[in-house]
């Protein structure tokens, strides 16, 4: 009986405590940032392949890509858009679609490496990201803006060439949806935006062009493409400076 | 008691649904005699503004509307559609006019998805719905007591929306729906706020939905 007398009272105190601390995360991450990690599905492009065995590599900035917003003031939430996961699912849907074959490479092409036998080796960057919400603009959609920078390397990396391009996806505002939740639309919009882009644009690029030319003309001249897949096996190049068909050759 | 208590449930959502106008102009030039028969029919939405875009939830609410009251018609799901073309109808991509599809076509994978899903009607919606005006103004509190709100709100909305119908097979338009409706919301709060909504985005949906349903079917 002393026992319970006791520790009844201790009991009350305990309660408001974990009360306090059950409450605490929630009100410190009503404080921080909005947080959004881009989820969304993207599908594969309905188009012909172009015959290329086209090999890919995204840099540690690229996979883990995200954009951070200071607060402007105290009336402002900041924001952290974190697009690298929703980046790779997307390409990695996209290139194998738009290619007969693709190659991850284990690390970036460079001379006097034992590099997979491609044709090309595309790196794809995430030069700027901008973002707005109604807040900002007074106008009833959410947008995303990107910049990408594109480098076409051959398998030894020597740069065939290197190219800009922006997506931009937007969103309207809807009943009961979060901002958080209308950034995510919005990016994965921006997203399909950078698909759709890219494979409709790719053969128009001038570099690229100009380097399919070069290579049908060799292969019409007599030169075998690269090796596909899964025979293809890694070559050293000791002449990087050399096209990659020729190095693929050797 | 129940009978009673389903005319009062029926009459205060009557009650409270403001009041909308709605106006549809319609200009046809050769519609199906025969309804689409086996043929599909989809309805997308333009999104190549800068400063609104349909809305996705709009496009939906045409097609129940017209799947919803001819069984016969095959409405394609606007994501579904837009994703097995992916990329050709994205915002940056879509045809802006019927002669775009002869382009389309020209690519075999295309020719070959358009052929399996046998899209004979194309439907293009343009417009979204805005709000005009608000006046009003509303205090919500809390206590130990309880919490309530007093005041009054008052909001227009606005929707302006244009169909554009593309016969797939002739890569020509041939009709063109325009729907546009307004209406007042209202919501005077006395410890609870009652909202007293008009339906202003549905009664469009409905608007062009019923013009299409008469140019798409046979039984109306």
């Amino acid at each position: 009986m002393l026992g319970s007398m006791i520790s009844s009272p201790e009991r009350r105190c305990v309660a408001p405590l974990w009360v306090a601390l059950f409450l605490l995360p929630g009100l410190l991450t009503a404080c921080g940032p909005s947080e959004v990690a881009v989820k969304g599905q993207f599908p594969s492009p309905l188009m012909q392949k172009l015959p290329l065995n086209m090999g890919v590599w995204y840099e540690e900035d690229f996979r883990t890509h995200e954009f951070f917003d200071e607060a402007k003031g105290r009336a402002e939430s900041g924001w952290i858009v974190k697009t690298g996961d929703a980046q790779l699912d997307m390409w990695n849907t996209l290139l194998p679609g738009m290619f007969r074959h693709l190659q991850h490479m284990p690390s970036r092409p460079q001379p006097g490496k034992m590099n997979p036998a491609v044709d090309a080796v595309l790196i794809p960057h995430i030069e700027e990201l901008q973002y707005a919400i109604p807040a900002h603009t007074n106008v009833k959609v959410y947008e995303i803006w990107m910049r990408y920078r594109f480098e076409l390397l051959s398998a030894s990396g020597k740069p065939l060439g290197e190219w800009t391009m922006t997506a931009y996806g937007k969103t309207p505002t809807a009943f009961l949806q979060s901002d958080e939740a209308a950034v995510n639309l919005a990016a994965v919009v921006a997203l399909r935006d950078a698909g759709a882009n890219f494979a409709t644009n790719f053969t128009r690029v001038p570099q690229v062009r100009d380097w399919l030319k070069q290579r049908r003309d060799r292969l019409a001249g007599g030169e075998q493409p690269a090796r596909n897949p899964p025979t293809g096996r890694p070559v050293q190049n000791p002449t990087p400076d050399r096209a990659p068909l020729a190095e693929t050759r050797q | 008691m129940k009978p009673n208590l389903s005319l009062l449930s029926v009459f205060s959502a009557a009650l409270l649904t403001g009041c909308v106008t709605s106006t549809v102009d319609e200009m046809v030039f050769n519609a199906p005699t025969e309804g689409v028969g086996e043929a599909s029919v989809v309805i997308l939405g333009r999104r190549h503004a800068s400063d609104y875009e349909t809305e996705p939830d709009f496009i939906e609410c045409v097609g129940d509307y017209i799947a919803g009251r001819d069984k016969a018609i095959d409405v394609v799901g606007e994501l579904e559609f837009v994703n097995a073309l992916y990329p050709w109808f994205e915002p940056r991509t879509a045809p802006l006019y019927p002669q775009d599809i002869e382009k389309l076509l020209q690519q075999a994978p295309v020719a070959q998805k358009l052929l399996s899903l046998r899209t004979k009607y194309m439907i293009w919606i343009d417009g979204s719905t805005v709000r005009t005006d608000s006046a009003g103004s509303m205090t919500c509190g809390i206590g130990p007591g309880g919490a309530g709100c007093f005041g009054f709100g008052t909001w227009g909305n606005n929707s302006n929306y244009e169909a554009t119908i593309w016969d797939f097979s002739n890569r020509a338009e041939v009709g063109r729906i325009s729907a546009t409706a307004s209406g007042q919301s209202y919501m005077p709060a006395v410890v609870l706020p009652i909202p007293i909504i008009a339906p202003v985005q549905g009664t469009a949906c409905d608007s062009v939905g019923d013009q299409l349903l008469q140019f798409l079917s046979s039984e109306y």
